[in-house]
């Protein structure tokens, strides 16, 4: 008897399946098994011997072996979205979605698929949701997608262009509007990524009074805190910062009058120095400003520009920039996708480029795709036109290339949820780049 | 916002037959609501868990989820509404054992209701912001049991009259208690707060307010405190079985108040038991209980501290002042520390080495101790019996730490140059008498002193120490160059001390008999020769001599005696009677000096080789003077000693005081000036309080003294006032 306990007898729309409650146990509390094995339900296992579920027996068969080896294998007869579909009744949503690809790593990513869309094309931003999921931004429009690649109800809003959208958490998606001339509206709103609906509108004020505003670049801090650039009506461009969790305006960070902030291409918040990466960029701006803010003291205590430098530097146009706190420096890149380092230790030091011009040669498109920037896991990635360099090592040499032909020349990629996401600019296209399972020995 | 063929889209992935019997949803509800209530009922057997999740599911999927949500919150409602009865009949002691077994019951029924609901929990809920079963099952139960009407008051009263009779020393249900107020952390921190907590802290505040009344009027400061304790540890010991960890800084705060804080005068000042009792009898253990229990208040240690402060600054006061205790000054000082140990121990058994305390201490110390003017003196003439004799013998370990002891005292006094007049006078009689125990342990003291107060302090000392050595080896040479010359005349040992590093005072040098005047002659040339530009005097007043004496019998002695009494006892190979007027004549000695040492020649019994005419204490200028042939000794060397006052008599007193006032001028000088010049301009106080701030490790500088430097300092043209404030001073370059 002692040994025959852990023995479980499944009768699955008449299919006999036998496993272990060890096996099972897998499943966690928190699933159809764990309830089922637990002793407030065990009694009636003794009369009937075994347990009927009336459900389909080739999908059970794939969860089983789940449970058993922590691998998901799907046969090909099987449709994916039947195994998600009974994974989800069973409660093993969670087990499928962590066994279905492995831990990123920009050196081993393999397509995975790519989805098309409806909107017309021209994609604002991609943003990778933290549990797999990613979120589109067209227009005035937020298309969502969870990490089985079902989309949700979309964010709507109102013929209001959209500039940045981001994920607080994977229910909670921000997003940063344009103000319209005479509507009072524009700004930051949270919206449910499930549902599409808007929660919360935050605020400025100045001088006690709410202003309406456009909302440009975000970034989130690990201290629930979000910044915005901001522009007001009345020439109140800079900084805002809101809490994520009472969702007030706690600070406001003033542009001075010979530099850039309200306008901002890309804000990035850096934990170990607890500042913030400021930069605005050409063609927003005609020159490039990049600062480091400090909240705490209220004061920019880095900043670079590209004021004043000789013309003949006019082909390094700064096109985006990045910081990596490791190395105490700051990535740039130009439309050639010359990578370019300063020293954040120092101000008023140079560039440092690297050219990689060559490789280039003779390969612009006639519609080209300005480089972006991103870092993960001490992997550094750059877009360009129809696919994304990694880099790697202390000397950032160039170890991977992601390419897609379809779809035109990428126009913005984010990396989240141990996926890649790339935007394509031409057809409302995206790719879902993942690294697999690791190999069996 | 979105639009309606979007909304289906998710539906479409969980495409399902179409529900035709239009009953459908009431008969699933119907199993589920039957489930529910044979869970209830404890008769859960019987039924299919696989059926009834995957009733549960379908009711979710044909989109029955609300008529799903809305059945279970009415149908728990409702058995919520029976426990709630059942609880409510149970008297007295049953009343906590039927809640505590109706909420195990809720809790398992809770479980397996969402067990069969996990779909619902996992889908329909989250998208439609609702309360998850879980938390929907406790609020049912608070809201339908805990803030039911008479259970509300009834659950408070009986959870706080089981803390007042386990106070009272009576044994209660823990086990249960803690389910119960577990039951209460579980239904939210709020609950547990606004339900009992907060009452629970309003009781205790009673209770200790009454205890503590009446303990203080029963019970000595000592005792007081040992039950404070306990019942500290007891509300500490209480939080840690049945309540929760966050309650124990705020049930330890009231305690802390009623208990300490409120009475906290009155224990310090306790009459025959309070602190200063404590202090006294070194009561450690009440002391460190004290120290740990008033740390917990605010203000708690100053309290103790002002007491211990005055405490000490009385006693010491006292010690310092007691015209009984200056007699002796080795005593006085060992008083002072022993005063110091004793504190010491208290502070590091009992106060934890608190850092503050021993600030206190050595405030207190530096206090008393200055308030007596002869401290620096009196710890001076201290070391000088430690190293003359007590000493001797003490491993050097033991020395170093006597050493930092007197160190130690030496921080607290304000007057440091005049415990370096004293050192000085002092070093250099041990020096020049050869009684010092030990030179290393000279040499340590002066390292001290050194670190302690600078170069500046102690160069002079070193002089002292260096004149020693060098004179030996002149000493040396000195003889090498007589080989030759050697007869039978005196043996000459000459120290040659450095004008200005030693304590010298001029003194008209007495009339040397003439064997000794040759060997000085030859000494005088011998130096002379070898130095050039030096000018040597003869310091009589600090010399001994060994003489050998014969008395009647035959009887040979070796006398030890100081130069003047050897000049004394010359005049005696040639006669056997001299009067005192004979005696000042030939030798020229100072008066008070020459009677000094006849006394010491004639009067002290057993050393006395002259016998004076008449027989008395005192030296009369009409005494007369003989050899005293009948003097005997059971020893061969004789130590003649002087009487001299070791402490200083009034006027000596008075003297090195001049002195010191004397040397202080050109420091408050020096220091003024160095002030000035770096300032330009100052206004008198603040240079009066920097001066003395920049003195202050040498001695405390009297403003009235400052102000006439400064006033000479104006005549002599370094400084002038200015013409418009009068206040100011402008340094002239």
């Amino acid at each position: 008897m002692g040994i025959q306990r852990d023995r479980v007898r499944f009768n699955v729309g008449g299919k006999i399946f036998e496993t272990s409650a060890t096996t099972l146990a897998n499943a966690g509390r928190d699933s159809m098994f764990g309830s089922m094995l637990d002793e407030n339900w065990n009694l009636q296992s003794r009369e009937t011997d075994e347990y009927f579920i009336d459900r389909n027996p080739a999908c059970f068969s794939v969860l089983l072996d789940l449970l058993r080896t922590g691998e998901l294998h799907i046969p090909a007869k099987i449709p994916e979205k039947l195994i998600y579909r009974e994974a989800l009744y069973y409660g093993l949503l969670d087990n499928v979605r962590t066994a279905k690809w492995g831990q990123f790593d920009g050196n081993r990513l393999t397509l995975a698929g790519s989805i098309t869309g409806q909107a017309p094309g021209d994609g604002t931003a991609i943003r990778a949701g933290p549990l797999g999921g990613c979120c589109v931004a067209h227009g005035s429009m937020v298309h969502v997608y969870d990490w089985m690649l079902e989309e949700h109800s979309p964010i709507y809003l109102d013929y209001q262009r959209i500039n940045d959208v981001g994920w607080i958490d994977s229910e909670n998606i921000v997003v940063s509007a344009c103000e319209r001339l005479g509507r009072g509206d524009g700004g930051m709103g949270l919206f449910s990524s499930s549902t599409g609906d808007l929660r919360y509108k935050f605020q400025v004020s100045h001088e006690n009074q709410v202003k309406s505003f456009t909302a440009g670049a975000m970034s989130f801090s690990s201290d629930y805190r979000i910044f915005a650039s901001c522009k007001g009506r009345s020439n109140e461009y800079g900084i805002g910062v809101w809490d994520q969790v009472t969702g007030k305006q706690s600070d406001f960070f003033y542009e001075s009058p010979d530099w850039s902030l309200g306008d901002a291409d890309r804000l990035q918040w850096l934990q170990n120095s607890n500042c913030l990466l400021v930069a605005t960029l050409f063609p927003r701006k005609d020159n490039c400003y990049i600062s480091l803010l400090d909240f705490r003291v209220k004061r920019m205590v880095w900043s670079w520009s590209d004021i004043g430098a000789p013309i003949t530097v006019h082909e390094k146009r700064v096109r985006d920039a990045i910081a990596m706190e490791e190395t105490n420096s700051i990535c740039l890149v130009n439309e050639y996708e010359d990578l370019g380092f300063m020293d954040l230790r120092r101000t008023g030091g140079g560039v440092k480029w690297s050219s990689r011009r060559r490789l280039m040669k003779g390969k612009m498109p006639d519609e080209p795709c300005y480089p972006k920037l991103a870092l993960h896991g001490g992997q550094l990635f750059s877009s360009m036109n129809d696919s994304i360099s990694v880099f790697c090592g202390s000397d950032w040499v160039l170890t991977s290339r992601l390419r897609r032909s379809y779809g035109g020349s990428i126009c913005d990629f984010s990396i989240g949820g141990d996926r890649l996401f790339a935007l394509h600019s031409e057809e409302n296209v995206f790719d879902i780049w993942e690294t697999p399972p690791p190999p069996l020995i | 916002m979105s639009t309606p063929k979007r909304r289906n889209f998710q539906i479409e992935a969980f495409k399902h037959r179409v529900v035709v019997d239009p009953n459908y949803a009431e008969k699933t509800w119907k199993i589920l609501e039957h489930a529910i209530d044979e869970i209830y009922n404890h008769n859960a057997s019987g039924l299919s868990f696989e059926e009834l999740y995957r009733n549960a599911y379908n009711m979710v999927l044909h989109k029955f989820g609300e008529k799903l949500y809305s059945g279970l919150v009415t149908t728990m409602t409702s058995h919520l509404k029976d426990l709630s009865k059942s609880i409510e009949a149970a008297q007295g002691v049953l009343f906590l054992e039927e809640l505590n077994r109706k909420w195990a019951d809720h809790n398992k029924a809770l479980q397996m209701i969402r067990d069969i609901l996990m779909y619902m929990d996992r889908t329909f809920i989250p998208s439609t912001h609702k309360t998850p079963v879980h938390e929907l099952g406790l609020n049912l139960w608070r809201d339908s049991i805990i803030h039911f009407g008479k259970i509300q008051i009834r659950l408070r009263i009986i959870l706080l009259e089981l803390v007042q009779s386990e106070r009272t020393g009576e044994v209660i249900n823990r086990g249960l208690m803690r389910n119960i107020i577990k039951m209460l952390m579980d239904l939210g921190s709020s609950v547990y707060q606004e339900d009992f907590e907060k009452y629970f802290l309003e009781v205790s505040a009673h209770f200790y307010s009454a205890e503590s009344q009446q303990f203080i009027e029963c019970c000595d400061c000592g005792d007081y405190l040992k039950k404070a304790e306990r019942r500290l540890n007891e509300e500490m010991e209480r939080v840690s079985h049945y309540l929760d960890v966050r309650s124990e800084a705020k049930i330890t705060n009231v305690v802390e108040k009623e208990m300490i804080a409120n009475h906290m005068q009155r224990l310090v000042h306790m009459e025959n038991s309070g602190l200063v009792n404590m202090l006294v009898d070194d009561k450690y253990e009440d002391l460190g209980r004290m120290y740990s229990l008033f740390r917990r208040v605010p203000d708690g240690l100053s309290t103790i501290k002002e007491v211990m402060i005055s405490h000490i600054r009385e006693t010491g006061k006292q010690l310092v002042t007691d015209p009984e205790r200056l007699r002796d000054p080795v005593d006085f000082v060992q008083r002072l520390l022993d005063e110091k140990d004793k504190h010491d121990k208290i502070i590091s058994l009992a106060f934890n080495n608190d850092k503050t305390f021993q600030n206190a201490l050595n405030s207190s110390f530096e206090y008393f101790i200055n308030l007596n003017p002869r401290s620096p003196e009196f710890i001076s003439l201290f070391v000088d019996d430690k190293l003359r004799k007590d000493l001797k013998g003490v491993s050097e370990e033991d020395v170093e730490i006597i050493l930092d002891k007197v160190m130690m005292l030496f921080r607290y006094l304000q007057e440091k140059d005049i415990f370096e007049k004293y050192y000085k006078q002092h070093l250099a009689k041990r020096l020049l008498s050869g009684k010092t125990v030990s030179d290393d342990a000279e040499r340590s003291l002066i390292v001290k002193l050194k670190t302690e107060c600078g170069y500046q302090f102690t160069s002079k000392l070193e002089g002292m120490f260096t004149d020693m050595k060098t004179s030996q080896d002149t000493m040396q040479g000195f003889y090498a160059s007589q080989v030759a010359e050697t007869g039978d005349s005196p043996t000459l040992a000459v120290q040659v001390l450095t004008t200005g590093s030693w304590p010298t005072q001029p003194s008209a040098p007495c009339n040397l008999p003439a064997e000794i005047l040759g060997v000085c002659e030859k000494f005088r040339t011998y130096y002379l020769g070898t130095h050039t530009g030096r000018r040597l005097s003869w310091q009589t007043n600090m010399g001994t001599a060994d003489l050998k004496a014969t008395f009647g019998k035959g009887q040979k002695h070796e006398l030890n005696v100081s130069t003047y009494q050897m000049c004394v006892l010359m005049l005696f190979n040639n006669a056997d009677r001299l009067s005192y007027k004979e005696i000042e004549q030939a030798t020229e000695i100072p008066p008070s000096d020459l009677k000094r040492c006849l006394q010491s020649l004639a009067c002290v019994k057993g050393k006395n080789v002259l016998r004076k005419e008449p027989m008395s204490k005192d030296i009369g200028e009409g005494d007369a003077f003989f050899f005293n042939d009948k003097f005997a000794s059971k020893f061969y060397k004789v130590k003649i000693g002087t009487v001299v006052a070791q402490k200083e008599s009034e006027p000596e007193k008075q003297e090195t005081r001049q002195r010191v006032e004397e040397d202080r001028k050109p420091q408050i000088e020096a220091a003024i000036v160095r002030i000035m010049k770096s300032r330009r301009t100052l206004d008198h106080n603040n240079l009066v309080s920097e001066v003395t701030k920049l003195l202050q490790s040498r001695f405390l500088a009297n403003p009235v003294i400052i102000k006439k430097r400064i006033e000479s300092l104006i005549e002599r043209e370094f400084l002038e006032r200015d013409s418009v404030d009068r206040k100011m001073y402008r340094y002239l370059a």
